[in-house]
């Protein structure tokens, strides 16, 4: 459902493409994790898969039709995106930073109709912010803005779900149970691509894996291939050993101190 | 206060304000005779007041006060900062240089409409400048580089103001002051017909730009990825709210606060939603400077304390009390 | 509705910071000229900076130096004392330089400023603006003396050249009764007295004889606009309103609080005027005292100089007519 063919991204003045001849296709209903170290230019592939910055070589595909043939309000439509981060300056609350996901599916003065409402409450309950609607969102803490900024994702009501470090601030029980929603999204039929540092819980949610480093794919496939010692090792630059956890099935990154290993 | 209450009461206040501003002045017009003007009687000198002195300037009272309101809300939301306001693109300092020019030259000879001209073309020259260097880059316009922008060429006109005034005589130093620190004083059915023909469609267009300037509000990118067309929204609404701005420093010189303080005064009753926030800003300022021209008008009568002094006066305490009422509700 | 400060002590505060302001733009008047005989004798040549220097602190009644040296207060309250007769005097007051002109001791002035434009002193170098002069250009011209405006609107100039020892004599232009100070001043401190004193002798007839001419005439009723919106006129105590007075005139702005003051256009409309008397036709909207002849007087009325009774007979023969024996020559 989207799609990068060999796109090339290169910032003026800057020595190194940013994204240097990136493919990858994340399969409709798929739940697509994105990694790398810092600077590897997972921020910069949400970007330009969504049409923020056109590549400079290369293509991107949404739902097989190139980004720059969606409108907007129709894209909006079709792909809820959460950047990494966002700062409001003035007095807004939950409510209304959450309806404002209803905005594509709106003209410019028609108000909230009652399905509207409804996929904005549906949101908020998804993400266990309901509560919070009428608090002023500069009250909330970072995580529970961030849950906030999810919801408004989901009241899009999207066909895929594109989210850049979503979890970064959550703590163990919100960062499962985002993890958790976005699972069941992607059961139901909805795209997710989800861009992250935690290694092990990508592992753990994830059909699919894409590690990139310097802007160019390092690895890519199920889980398994992916993480493996060896490739992490070369790509982040530090000892690792990946262990098997019979908990819960999937691979463990552990990174180790000198002396151990 | 609700957002249901505010707006009617703000048309009401607005209603009151200009019947207030018809009714007192520096000269006294009982109300039999302000009535004997308006229906068409009534002797030479009250019509001439009434109708060609006090009419039109509280008509432009509220087209200048609702604009610079509106244009203020507009340049906080897409600047996505509280301290914006309307002469942040360095509006009030190309005005102000226009202004003085004509003053220095002498050139007000030629007729009563060089002022207003050259001042509105010298802040269109500022907001020119300001957008050529905040699109330099050749891609999207950087509202942050537009912001410094808007500092330097600011200060530089404001340099080349204080260069003309330091090399004319006293009598000119006099008049430019005068007219940088501003007064609905000229106004005139001319000067309201034009105002309205730029600031009623231009104040229209922006309410029905609100969503997107929700969006714009939150940032750029979130914006863009919930389907607004940012470039073409900020550049349509800055360039709008720009010429709302020069066509009110033109006429009426440099009026401070109005732009800043009442959108900020009418979100912490209402919160930010532009649909809501825009509209009542707009009532907001109108009502506003037409109290404030009112008060001008009085408290020295017959002389006439510049309206600039007025809204900072009344603007900043106002102002400050809606805010500690706010930080300290919960 | 939320409870705002009342009207009436925004207008105190306003009235306060008004009066303030005037305030602090008047100084006292300055004490009289030292007017006790004339000191024929000129006393050798010593360094007038010298004894200037001697004289810097002000002090009363007697002071150091020879007994023949000229002793001078001026307008600033600063006594000066000068061993001989200022041969090279730096003018900074266009007035000041008229006066020195028309009791023939131009020939002492070896720099003026910008503002004098009479011709016959277009041969000397300028130093520059009147307030903030450049005071390189002053010292080069070793001057004797320098003329300055008195008032606050200049504090460094003085200071500088106390610096540079160079002796400051202050003048203020402000009123007729002004002119004849200066007059006996600058005839003082340049060894003219006996030109100075028939100078002031020729001025004052000639002022008599307007107010004889123009005594039994109908008064006419006149506001002096100085230009700008809103438009700013002439008050009591001015220059402007003694003149007006002085030729059978009557100011119809006497009322006012301040000497200038920015006044509604309401209240030109609304006051019996005769005559509208402004320095440039395009600085004043005419429609507003339709009953009014409106006249144009230039810069003549803006300084008081040597020149009142030529003024003084143009405004008389603006509100009379012509006038059958009002005559100028003393």
């Amino acid at each position: 459902m989207l799609r990068m063919d060999g796109v090339v991204v290169r910032y003026p003045g800057a020595a190194a493409a940013a994204l240097d001849r990136v493919s990858m296709e994340v399969p409709s209903g798929a739940f697509y994790a994105v990694l790398g170290p810092n600077g590897s230019g997972k921020s910069t592939l949400m970007r330009t898969l969504l049409g923020l910055r056109p590549p400079d070589a290369g293509r991107t595909l949404i739902d097989e039709r190139p980004t720059g043939a969606w409108a907007r309000r129709e894209l909006a439509k079709a792909v809820g995106a959460v950047p990494q981060a966002e700062s409001v300056a003035f007095p807004l609350t939950a409510g209304e930073l959450v309806s404002m996901g209803r905005y594509p599916h709106l003209g410019p003065l028609a108000g909230q109709s009652g399905s509207d409402r409804s996929a904005v409450e549906r949101a908020l309950e998804a993400c266990d912010v309901a509560e919070l609607a009428d608090r002023d969102v500069t009250t909330l803490s970072g995580g529970e803005f961030q849950r906030v900024r999810i919801a408004r994702a989901l009241a899009q009501e999207p066909r895929a779900l594109v989210l850049d470090e979503p979890t970064a601030s959550l703590d163990i029980r919100h960062e499962m149970a985002i993890l958790e929603l976005l699972r069941a999204s992607a059961d139901e039929g909805i795209t997710v691509l989800l861009i992250t540092h935690g290694l092990d819980m990508a592992a753990r949610f994830a059909d699919r894996m894409l590690l990139l480093s310097h802007g160019t794919v390092a690895a890519e496939g199920a889980p398994t291939e992916v993480v493996r010692a060896d490739t992490l090792a070369s790509v982040y630059g530090w000892p690792l050993a990946v262990t098997h956890d019979p908990e819960t099935g999937a691979p463990r990154v552990v990174p180790l101190r000198s002396g151990e290993g | 206060m609700s957002r249901g209450v505010l707006g009617p009461a703000l048309a009401v206040l607005l209603v009151l304000s200009v019947l207030a501003g018809v009714r007192f002045g520096s000269v006294s017009i009982p109300t039999a005779d302000l009535l004997d003007v308006l229906t068409g009687g009534g002797d030479a000198v009250d019509r001439d007041i009434v109708l060609r002195l006090r009419l039109p300037r509280v008509l432009l009272g509220v087209l200048v006060g609702g604009g610079l309101a509106i244009a203020g809300a507009t340049f906080q939301a897409l600047l996505r900062n509280p301290l914006a306001e309307p002469y942040i693109l360095g509006i009030s300092g190309g005005a102000s240089v226009g202004a003085v020019l004509v003053l220095a030259l002498g050139w007000m000879a030629a007729g009563s409409w060089t002022l207003p001209l050259a001042a509105f073309g010298g802040a269109l020259l500022a907001v020119a400048l300001v957008f050529r260097v905040a699109t330099a880059t050749g891609h999207a316009m950087d509202v942050r580089v537009l912001l410094l922008a808007g500092v330097v060429v600011a200060a530089f006109f404001s340099a080349c103001v204080a260069f003309i005034l330091s090399v004319s005589p006293a009598r000119t130093v006099q008049s430019a002051v005068l007219w940088i620190m501003g007064s609905l004083a000229a106004a005139s059915w001319q000067s309201v017909l034009l105002t309205a023909a730029y600031t009623l469609p231009a104040a229209t267009l922006l309410v029905g730009l609100a969503r997107p300037l929700n969006l714009m509000s939150i940032g750029e990118e979130t914006a863009y990825y919930l389907g607004a067309d940012v470039e073409g929204v900020k550049r349509l609404s800055l360039t709008v709210a720009a010429l709302i701005t020069a066509s009110g420093v033109a006429v009426a010189g440099v009026i401070g606060f109005v732009g800043l303080v009442v959108p900020h005064a009418v979100r912490l009753m209402v919160g930010s939603d532009h649909r809501v926030l825009l509209p009542l800003s707009f009532l907001a300022g109108a009502a506003f400077l037409t109290l404030a021209d009112l008060a001008a008008r009085l408290a020295l009568a017959p002389a006439e304390i510049p309206i600039g002094v007025i809204t900072a006066f009344v603007g900043v305490p106002f102002f400050l009390v809606l805010l500690r009422r706010s930080v300290s509700a919960p | 509705m939320r409870r705002q400060a009342p009207p009436a002590v925004l207008t105190r505060i306003a009235l306060a910071a008004w009066c303030v302001a005037a305030a602090c733009g008047q100084e006292a008047p300055g004490s009289g000229t030292d007017g006790s005989g004339t000191d024929g004798s000129r006393a050798p040549a010593g360094s007038a900076a010298g004894s200037a220097r001697a004289s810097d602190q002000a002090r009363p009644g007697d002071s150091a130096g020879p007994p023949d040296s000229i002793r001078v207060v001026d307008a600033a309250g600063r006594e000066w004392v000068l061993s001989r007769p200022a041969r090279r005097v730096v003018s900074l007051v266009p007035s000041a330089s008229a006066s020195l002109h028309a009791m023939g001791a131009e020939w002492v002035l070896v720099g003026r400023t910008d503002f004098d434009t009479d011709a016959w002193a277009a041969g000397l170098p300028s130093v520059g603006g009147g307030i903030e002069p450049n005071l390189e250009a002053i010292a080069a011209l070793e001057p004797d003396v320098v003329v300055r405006f008195a008032g606050p609107q200049d504090p460094r100039t003085p200071a500088r050249l106390d610096e540079l020892g160079i002796p400051h004599v202050a003048v203020r232009p402000d009123r007729i009764v002004d002119i004849y100070t200066t007059n006996a001043v600058l005839g003082r401190v340049t060894g003219h007295e006996g030109e100075a004193d028939s100078l002031n002798a020729t001025i004052r007839a000639g002022l008599r004889k307007l107010t004889g001419a123009t005594r039994g005439l109908r008064p006419v009723r006149v506001a002096f606009v100085l230009g700008g919106s809103p438009p700013w006129v002439a008050g009591p105590g001015t220059y402007i309103d003694e003149v007006i007075t002085l030729v059978g005139g009557v100011n119809v702005f006497a009322d006012l609080d301040a000497l200038y003051a920015a006044v509604s256009p309401e209240e030109l409309r609304t006051r019996r005027i005769d005559v509208v008397i402004v320095s440039r036709r395009g600085a004043y909207d005419t429609s507003l005292t339709p009953g009014a002849r409106v006249e144009e007087v230039g810069d003549a009325l803006e300084l008081p100089g040597p020149g009142v009774v030529e003024a003084a007979r143009r405004v008389a023969e603006l509100l009379h007519g012509d006038l059958p024996d009002a005559d100028a020559s003393g």
